[in-house]
């Protein structure tokens, strides 16, 4: 998961590494996925999120469809 | 309050020495964290072994990764990473590392500190500052991309 200055740098990278271009996501979407993901990793009950919670919080920032559904991931 | 298990003491204690130190540790740090030797007379009741037992079981948790060819080291313990990457976080004083510019902004949002990560676009290379001030980020135009889909995140996560 890289940081580019725009969607142009992006665009150019990707062709430079035969890589397709995915979604992109904002800064404050970055933010809103740092906290979901990490506010609580130093406590007792901290966990990463399972897939179902994953997808809440994945369309809580309107990121929705395939490319943001992590059900085919093997979880245990 | 009950006695905490294994695990849950392994993670305890990974997260709580890379925040103190900036320092990702090994299982050996991790072991004389839980059971100092000064407290059990030169002796240490969780031994390495059974930490590196507890690296295992967090790893199918998807809570750390282990370094490849070294399970006695961590790679990752997300939002941190054992080893330099080109996402330095400063916060609390200390330099940390994370694994990736989601991680960049984890790291202040774990540790609940303002944290600034002095990165770089990955194509031109050009210097592009993440900071977190406050609880919320100095937004700016830039943008992320996830080369890969979700449910493929744990097949390589390096190079995620």
């Amino acid at each position: 998961m890289l940081l580019f200055r725009s969607g142009e740098t992006v665009n150019e990278w990707c062709a430079a590494h035969n890589i397709p271009r995915r979604p992109l996501i904002n800064l404050e979407q970055l933010w809103q996925l740092a906290v979901r993901w990490y506010a609580n990793r130093l406590t007792i009950e901290s966990r990463r999120p399972v897939p179902d919670e994953m997808v809440t919080i994945f369309a809580s920032l309107g990121l929705t469809g395939p490319f943001w559904d992590p059900k085919a991931d093997q979880w245990k | 309050m009950p006695e905490l298990d294994l695990d849950t003491k392994v993670k305890l204690a990974i997260y709580e020495i890379t925040a103190e130190t900036g320092r990702v540790p090994n299982s050996a740090d991790v072991a004389r964290k839980i059971d100092p030797p000064t407290r059990r007379y030169g002796a240490t009741r969780v031994d390495e072994e059974e930490v590196l037992g507890a690296f295992g079981r967090l790893h199918t948790k998807r809570l750390l990764l282990p370094e490849p060819g070294d399970p006695r080291r961590i790679r990752m313990a997300p939002p941190f990473s054992g080893v330099p990457t080109s996402f330095p976080v400063e916060g609390n004083g200390k330099q940390y590392y994370a694994n990736c510019v989601w991680d960049a902004y984890g790291i202040g949002a774990a540790l609940h500190c303002d944290a600034i990560s002095r990165a770089k676009d990955a194509h031109t290379g050009e210097p592009l500052t993440l900071e977190v001030k406050d609880g919320a980020p100095i937004l700016k135009s830039y943008v992320a991309h996830f080369a890969v889909p979700a449910a493929h995140w744990w097949d390589n996560l390096i190079f995620t």
